[in-house]
This record gives structure tokens, C-alpha cells and sequence, in this order.
């Protein structure tokens, strides 16, 4: 998987392009922890290059949003591809992640 | 479309084996010309068993030390299996408790989420003891919204 990172003035965009699988999952995690300790409040995750996510991947996804949220900030969820979004609405992800329609909707 | 004769794969206990069974899959079922869909919840299955097999029946095991299998086959048009035999002690992996969904963030655990998507994702999917094996045989018939 690549993760390309883009700072916003407001945000941090970390796009995902591949497979977020659980060996991928684990660098996905740090990559995130180092962005809350570089202390940013507010992630965004771009996941409309995101072939394919399993559960490791969610698991790493929630965590960041209870991470983000306990910090004060929060962590939200754009352009999700349909077979991502199936697998999140499967979850109950769409309800308790804060999930957007495209970039420009979360920034 | 042709359906591909059945494939069988023997795979180690250690979680690099993942990319390697969905890269064999992908290329397996190449001929199929599977939906995105449908290629992401058999890769999901694949790897949410395979996982579990790795974490949960060779728990304690080195890396690499024991073996195990995966089958690929499709015994009907429009249907796909994934059949998973391994010797570890007996462990029905689609006995976990049900996930809720619907619980807020606060209380959503970190975890257990594998197996749920398993089952919605599958049309059938069905554990055996049978011997000193545990066989795991799980169908998705293409095309199918998942179960909710």
C-alpha cells in the first residue's frame, strides 16, 4: 500500500492507494501515530485509491478516530470507493466514523 | 466464461502468507472476470480465515513451522469456494459472539470484526471437525448483496 501525505492548512490528508491488508496495516498505524504526535487535530483519510480493506485495516481505522477524538480533534473518512464503503457499512462504520463524500467536504 | 479446475495451495503459518493467497486467487480466478465486489469479499474470507487459522489455531507456534490449506474452486457457474483444512487442535472459528454494529464509538471494541464480515460477505459458509482436521468451507454465489 503507499500513503501520500498532503498538509492543508486545516488538516492532514493522508491518501491511500492499494491494499490495506494486515501486513500493510501496521505501517498505516504508525504513520497515524506520528501524525497525532506531530500534533495535528484533524486527519483526513482519502480511500479513493483504496482497493481493498480487511479487518486489521478497520481495526486501524477506529482506533484512529478514538485516538483523534481523545485528543480534541477528529478523524474523518472521504471518497470511499463502493466495495470499501460496503465492507464499512457491514461494520456499522458509516454510522459511528465520520465519513464524507469527497476532500473538499472535510477540510 | 470457463470456470477455472479447482487450485490448491499450501500455506505456512506466518501472515506474509496473505499477499501470497490473494495474489494466487486473483490469478486463479482471473478467467472469471470477477466484479470488484465479488474479488474483495473472497480476498477478505481468504484472509480473515487465514488469519485466524495463523492466530488462533497455531497460537504459539514459530513462524513457518506448521502447514496448512486453502482450495479454490467453483462447483457451480456464478459460485466460488474457499475451502480451509488445517491440523490444529479443534476450533470453530464462526462460533465467536455477533458484533454489534450498532454500539457507538466509545464502546466499539478493537477487534472482531474478521469473522462478522465473513459471514455477511459469504453466502454459505460452514465449520467441520473431521478427524484431526478442522475444515472451514465457505461459498459466495457472485453477485449477491451482502446478507444484513
Amino acid at each position: 500500500m503507499e500513503i501520500t501525505e498532503t498538509k492543508q492548512p486545516t488538516a492532514t490528508v493522508l491518501a491511500l492507494a492499494g491494499r490495506l491488508d494486515g501486513l500493510a496495516s501496521p505501517a498505516l498505524e504508525q504513520r497515524i501515530d506520528a501524525t497525532l504526535a506531530s500534533g495535528a487535530k484533524v486527519l483526513v483519510l482519502d480511500l479513493s485509491a483504496l482497493a481493498y480493506v480487511s479487518s486489521a485495516g478497520l481495526r486501524v481505522f477506529l482506533s484512529a478516530a478514538k485516538k483523534f477524538k481523545t485528543a480534541g480533534g477528529r478523524a474523518t473518512f472521504v471518497a470511499l470507493p463502493a466495495s470499501v464503503r460496503e465492507v464499512f457499512e457491514l461494520s456499522g462504520f458509516l454510522t459511528v466514523l465520520d465519513v464524507r463524500a469527497d476532500l473538499a467536504s472535510a477540510l | 466464461m470457463s470456470a477455472p479446475a479447482p487450485l490448491q495451495l499450501t500455506l505456512v503459518n506466518d501472515l506474509a502468507e496473505i499477499s501470497r493467497a490473494a495474489a494466487a486467487f486473483e490469478t486463479w480466478a482471473e478467467a472469471l472476470e470477477l466484479p470488484m465486489a465479488d474479488l474483495m469479499a473472497l480476498q477478505l474470507a481468504l484472509e480473515e480465515t487465514i488469519t485466524n487459522i495463523i492466530h488462533h489455531g497455531h497460537r504459539d507456534q514459530p513462524p513457518g513451522t506448521r502447514s496448512f490449506t486453502v482450495e479454490f474452486s467453483a462447483p457451480a457457474p456464478g459460485r466460488i469456494r474457499l475451502t480451509l483444512t488445517d491440523d490444529a487442535p479443534a476450533y470453530d472459528p464462526l462460533a465467536r459472539a455477533e458484533v454489534d454494529v450498532s454500539a457507538p464509538l466509545e464502546d466499539r471494541p478493537i477487534g472482531g470484526l474478521g469473522v462478522h464480515l465473513v459471514k455477511k460477505l459469504m453466502t454459505h459458509a460452514a465449520y467441520e471437525r473431521r478427524g484431526p482436521h478442522n475444515i472451514l468451507t465457505l461459498e459466495r454465489i457472485l453477485g449477491t448483496p451482502a446478507a444484513s
